[in-house]
């Protein structure tokens, strides 16, 4: 966000696609900080709504909670586990209950534990790129 | 002098970017902030604002909820990770319809929409073998030859093809000038349709693969004047 000319100084892990990160916020690596740190603020209270909706099998709070988290993982440049949200989003629309997505449901949860901590260290790969170099 | 907002979205880092963007326009003052449809609505039922960036599925009340119980009506810009809520938009006569995340141009493409008026700039190409339509943010290429008809849907118009549909901002009346019109015959206030599509024709209606169409009155003469009748 910060203007039209830009260069790609960070190199961020693979799994993060990062001209999608870039065609949202440009290089304003400071801001792209601001995002993952607000998404990690977050972030355990989204997931937790997820877990407490499937133990409960309120299958609707679990849709719900799903949906919310959503495109948290566009806004971290990943895409492809916004759309792994929105398969298993339209999973719960069509489940009769929460044993119907046991498979899914541990897929999803260990899908976005693993996301969190991939977050969590590129947030910290970011912070500190931004204290020495801006 | 700028346009007031207020941004009701329960997603933090939504609602900070949307911030963002507002501010990076330097056209939005951004109001007020609320993560649900019940503190929204106590605020905007006491203090009016020009804009309402609103996500649809939030705790509790959906943000369709809140427009049927707002006393007034501002612009209205919907915004969610849902496209599936496109086809309720039009029905509240929304400006807008924002995916998320979407990016710093799309935004900007929403604001222009809320001085520009319906469909003015949402289509492009005229008499060639295809047009490309503006949908859910991206430009997407109809060949003529897959769309059926276009029906109007107040401010929004529904592109039907074999096999999808697309709903974008725009008017039949902005369609009419625009389409091929060596293809395409406009049949009614509401249709445009695919003039080598028509299966069959019964008095003021004609059908398109299982979808009934009506022909005004003002429109037949031209229709049947345009068919290889003998």
């Amino acid at each position: 966000m910060s203007g039209a000319n830009f260069s790609k100084k960070f190199i961020f892990n693979e799994k993060i696609d990062s001209d999608y990160l870039y065609s949202l916020y440009e290089d304003d690596y400071q801001y792209i900080e601001e995002i993952f740190q607000t998404t990690l603020a977050h972030f355990d209270e989204d997931y937790n709504s997820i877990r407490t909706a499937y133990e409960s099998n309120n299958l609707l709070e679990l849709k719900k909670a799903i949906h919310k988290i959503k495109p948290t993982f566009g806004f971290v440049g990943l895409p492809l586990v916004q759309h792994i949200c929105k398969e298993f989003e339209d999973q719960c629309q069509r489940a009769g209950s929460s044993n119907d997505l046991k498979t899914e449901y541990q897929q999803i949860v260990t899908t976005l534990a693993a996301s969190k901590d991939l977050i969590a260290t590129e947030y910290n790969k970011l912070k500190e790129f931004n204290s020495n170099f801006l | 002098m700028k346009w007031t907002c207020v941004i009701v979205e329960d997603l933090q880092v939504a609602a900070d970017y949307l911030a963002k963007c507002c501010e990076k326009s330097g056209l939005l003052q951004v109001k007020g902030h609320f993560t649900n449809v019940e503190e929204a609505l106590d605020y905007l039922n006491k203090n009016s604002v020009d804009i309402l960036f609103l996500d649809v599925e939030m705790p509790g009340a959906t943000g369709f909820d809140l427009l049927d119980q707002l006393a007034y009506y501002p612009k209205v810009i919907l915004t969610t990770s849902k496209s599936e809520y496109a086809y309720n938009a039009f029905e509240y006569n929304v400006t807008d319809f924002l995916k998320k995340p979407f990016t710093y141009q799309r935004f900007q493409e929403a604001l222009n929409k809320l001085t520009t008026p319906a469909g003015e700039n949402n289509i492009s190409s005229t008499a060639s073998d295809h047009i490309f339509i503006k949908c859910d943010g991206k430009l997407v290429r109809l060949n003529n030859d897959e769309i059926l008809f276009i029906e109007s849907m107040g401010d929004y118009v529904k592109f039907v093809t074999t096999d999808k549909k697309f709903i974008t901002h725009n008017t039949i009346k902005n369609l009419e000038e625009k389409v091929n019109r060596q293809t395409f015959i406009k049949v009614h206030r509401s249709y445009i349709i695919n003039i080598n599509k028509i299966d069959d024709i019964r008095e003021n209606d004609l059908f398109i693969k299982g979808n009934e169409i009506p022909v005004s009155k003002a429109h037949k003469a031209d229709v049947l004047k345009r068919l290889n009748i003998i």
